[in-house]
């Protein structure tokens, strides 16, 4: 099966177009020569003779498809053809993931060229269809080395498409979709750098392979496919002059062509988020955090709207905050999506996303964890609820005043809950001499470890302040040499032990309308504040009273739900009656209010992984 | 400590061209990697810093390999360590990506024996050890770091004496001149001369400094209220009147 489809490979013309990837895209062509050179056409007779063989394989592989999946692969083409967004959407959401289960949990679906007489060999909705097939692959299957390459080649096809054609092109697909398609090319990315970096189990076709890999999943392809889709749905632009409250009529001038198809529009808006993901992958969490300086943070914000882009953005932007040492910035960002998530649980649990996001948001509560522990908070007692009975172990050994104890908690929670981490270059396939020292190294290097330790060296720094704080709440002033007594130290010691725990209740936090994600304000995060005048400590202590609002609001809020589902169901009809009708019609009634009374009033607006149609 | 971040975004003494490449796509492209260094010597011999412009170079040498030059990578690492406690020098390393040991440079890497040297110096200013950041400065081992580096780096000194200056401000109303002398690595009379350019005031038997007040040094038992905002209400006002 492989060495099939190795043949196929190399009798397309691959080289050009992997070349054609970014033609006068954003970024520019940086260190893109020289790819793809060596791949050699087959002779002639050899490739007849596949063809042959390959043609006889298609057909009976044709032959074998269920004709139930014949008829949705029609259908489906007939809906895109249509730009029936309706349509796409019951295909794309449902019909395709119930034929996965029943045909195809455990193999692939059929290859495109198998499928191609189905719809005209129509090249667009093909290029569509492998998108899907190669998705499947990946979360389904094990991808081998010619999946990746092809997957590679099939995403430039789309962006291709989609930012070379002359003009906007006209496509409508579901904004779910628009994002999966975003979502899917970067998890390949980070898939295949990943992938890439293990050196120590490749086969020798992979290892040439590698060597000849040329851009193939480069980072500045990546980047620059969505560098391009911003800049061609001029995006920011449109974010910003809706920020400034600028009619549609001139949103639309200021946008052009492309930005005005919703297409283009959330594929841009979704490139910049996943811009921000990239660069966290990459380890910049600075330029992560700017390049959404334009996108608010709110939610009302068009990134609300599929949930699972929603619950990504929040992620990656907490996780920065927690390398940009602003510990309740994170805080605030996982508590937000986390109350999300708890809220919209209830109705979408059957949803294909859900997995992904429950996986995302148990490593959020992780994250919470740590946060808290470095800078208790608090903001939100039903978070900390949960955290504190999911993480009580780990709650516990972190904030030890051991740090043997203390430092491999955090180690654990870090490691499981980061993102997938990945080097921006390949390690040197094309030089067999270095790859050998490297192959020698131990540890192999490991990007996740390396930003573990300068998050560790942060929590090492902040290592004595549990204890340090344990003995000041006892006093309001003490003597410097005292309180050094107590902690078994020298005076000088433990007066640097003590501007470094001043240093820790400091942070940079966001306190109000702020613009841009890094702008912020320096803020004190600890009720326990203290000052040394020359040899004596004062300490000063706030308290900050009970939480009640929150509770009592949110429970107004349902019982004003409940109470408005019970008023609007009929009364109940009288028993004696033995007539049918009003029976019949108290059921009805009474299914109605109970789903659209119940959803309607405060519940949540948004659906699950966008529209439920059909479901 | 800054009370806020937007002189760390973009300092006003960042240039228009500067701007342009921190905050557009040109950012990428390696020929304007010369541009970006030549911005770096130029914080080192005026004491400016701008650390998003030095990341925007590391981010050059992350994606392009060849155009990594070890001398560049160290002076940005002396630079964001005078930014502590701010993250600045981790936020550096973050992009440094593990590198292959054969690159062809005409002189050995420096960087490999540096790094654990710039990385401890920086846990010490993390942890306010100051004394011990000064002498373990001093000692014959990082000769080299002193004699190639921080030498041609134009107040670096000064500017490790404000990441002290920072920490003492925060924490203390007096200090003992000569606690604060082992944190300034300043002894005698240039001591005095440090400490009336800071505005604060030498009590009478020199031995005490007096720290003027500041956000962080003043302290306050506080008891915080919960406050309740219109807005959190409005669903529930709301639906009463509906109602």
């Amino acid at each position: 099966m492989s060495q099939q489809r190795m043949a196929l490979w190399a009798a397309e013309a691959l080289d050009e177009d992997l070349q054609d990837v970014d033609l006068s895209l954003a970024i520019g062509n940086y260190g893109q020569s020289g790819m793809y050179d060596d791949v050699q056409p087959p002779q002639i007779d050899e490739g007849t003779l596949v063809a042959m063989q390959q043609h006889m394989a298609q057909q009976a592989a044709f032959a074998q498809i269920p004709d139930v999946v014949k008829r949705f692969i029609v259908h489906f083409h007939q809906a895109v053809l249509d730009n029936n967004l309706a349509e796409i959407t019951v295909a794309y959401e449902s019909g395709w993931n119930r034929l996965t289960e029943k045909y195809y949990a455990k193999t692939e679906w059929p290859e495109a060229e198998i499928i191609a007489p189905l719809v005209n060999d129509d090249q667009i909705f093909l290029i569509l269809y492998r998108e899907l097939y190669y998705r499947h692959v990946y979360s389904r299957l094990q991808p081998n080395i010619d999946d990746r390459f092809h997957s590679y080649e099939n995403s430039c096809e789309l962006f291709n498409y989609l930012l070379n054609s002359d003009g906007p092109v006209p496509l409508d697909l579901p904004e779910q979709w628009l994002w999966d398609i975003i979502d899917e090319f970067i998890y390949q990315f980070q898939s295949f750098c990943v992938w890439r970096s293990k050196i120590k189990s490749k086969s020798d076709d992979e290892l040439t392979m590698l060597a000849d890999a040329g851009q193939v999943w480069s980072s500045y392809s990546v980047l620059n496919v969505l560098y391009s889709l911003i800049q061609k749905s001029k995006i920011n632009e449109n974010i910003v002059a809706l920020q400034e409250g600028k009619s549609p009529e001139e949103i639309a001038e200021i946008v052009g062509e492309y930005g005005v198809r919703p297409l283009y529009r959330m594929l841009g808006y979704f490139s910049i988020i996943g811009l921000l993901r990239v660069h966290v992958l990459l380890g910049d969490f600075t330029l992560a955090l700017k390049v959404m300086e334009n996108v608010e943070l709110n939610q009302k914000a068009p990134f609300t709207r599929v949930t699972a882009c929603h619950v990504a953005t929040y992620y990656y932007v907490g996780f920065c905050y927690i390398m940009l040492r602003r510990y309740p910035d994170a805080i605030r960002s996982f508590v937000t999506i986390l109350n999300f998530i708890l809220r919209m649980r209830q109705y979408h649990t059957r949803s294909y996303q859900y997995d992904q996001i429950s996986k995302t948001a148990d490593r959020m509560y992780a994250l919470f964890a740590i946060c808290n522990v470095l800078s208790p908070s608090r903001l939100d007692d039903n978070i900390s609820n949960i955290v504190k009975e999911r993480y009580s172990e780990q709650l516990s050994k972190m904030s030890s005043r051991n740090s043997e104890e203390a430092i491999p908690a955090f180690e654990e929670l870090f490691l499981y809950a980061c993102p997938k981490f990945m080097s921006a270059n390949p390690p040197p396939y094309d030089d067999p001499a270095a790859l050998s020292v490297l192959l020698a190294a131990e540890p192999q290097p490991d990007p996740a470890r390396r930003h573990l330790g300068l998050f560790l060296a942060d929590v090492k720094a902040q290592a004595p302040v549990p204890t340090l704080r344990s003995f000041l709440k006892l006093y309001t002033s003490l003597d410097a040499k005292k309180l050094a007594n107590f902690l078994d130290a020298d005076e000088e010691s433990m007066v640097q032990q003590m501007m470094a725990m001043k240093v820790a209740t400091r942070s940079v936090s966001r306190v109000g309308n702020e613009t841009g994600l890094l702008e912020g304000t320096t803020i004190s995060t600890s009720d326990l504040n203290f000052v040394i005048n020359e040899n004596m400590v004062h300490i000063a202590e706030s308290t900050v009273g009970r939480r009640y609002a929150g509770w009592f609001i949110r429970n107004t809020e349902h019982a004003q739900r409940v109470y408005d589902g019970l008023r609007n169901s009929p009364l109940p009809s009288a028993p004696q009656k033995p007539s049918q009708q009003p029976t019949t019609s108290a059921t009805d009634s009474l299914a109605a209010p109970l789903s659209a009374g119940g959803l309607k009033s405060g519940g949540p607006k948004v659906a699950w992984g966008g529209v439920k149609v059909g479901a | 400590m800054a009370s806020t971040t937007s002189s760390w975004i973009k300092p006003s003494t960042r240039t228009d061209l500067i701007e342009n490449l921190v905050s557009g796509v040109d950012r990428y492209n390696p020929s304007n990697v010369g541009i970006l260094e030549d911005y770096l010597y130029h914080q080192i011999r005026s004491q400016e810093y701008d650390c998003l412009a030095n990341l925007a170079i590391l981010k050059l040498y992350q994606f392009n390999p060849e155009l990594y030059n070890p001398d560049v990578v160290v002076n940005i690492l002396i630079k964001a360590l005078t930014a502590s406690p701010f993250p600045d020098f981790n936020l550096c390393i973050s992009l440094l990506d593990e590198r292959t040991p054969s690159t062809n440079l005409d002189e050995p890497d420096p960087l490999p024996s540096l790094l654990p040297v710039l990385t401890s110096l920086h846990a010490l200013l993390q942890q306010c050890k100051f004394p011990m950041f000064w002498s373990t400065y001093h000692s014959d081992d990082l000769e080299t770091l002193r004699d190639n580096y921080t030498v041609e780096c134009v107040g670096f000194e000064d500017a490790i004496r404000e990441v002290a200056v920072r920490a003492v401000k925060a924490a203390f109303t007096k200090i003992g001149s000569e606690r604060l002398g082992s944190y300034l690595d300043l002894q005698g009379s240039e001591l005095e001369a440090y400490v009336s350019r800071l505005g604060w005031s030498l009590g009478s038997s020199k031995n005490v400094i007096s720290i003027p007040s500041n956000p962080d040094n003043q302290i306050e038992s506080t008891v915080v209220q919960e406050s309740i905002k219109l807005p959190q209400l409005v669903k529930v006002i709301s639906h009463a009147a509906q109602a």
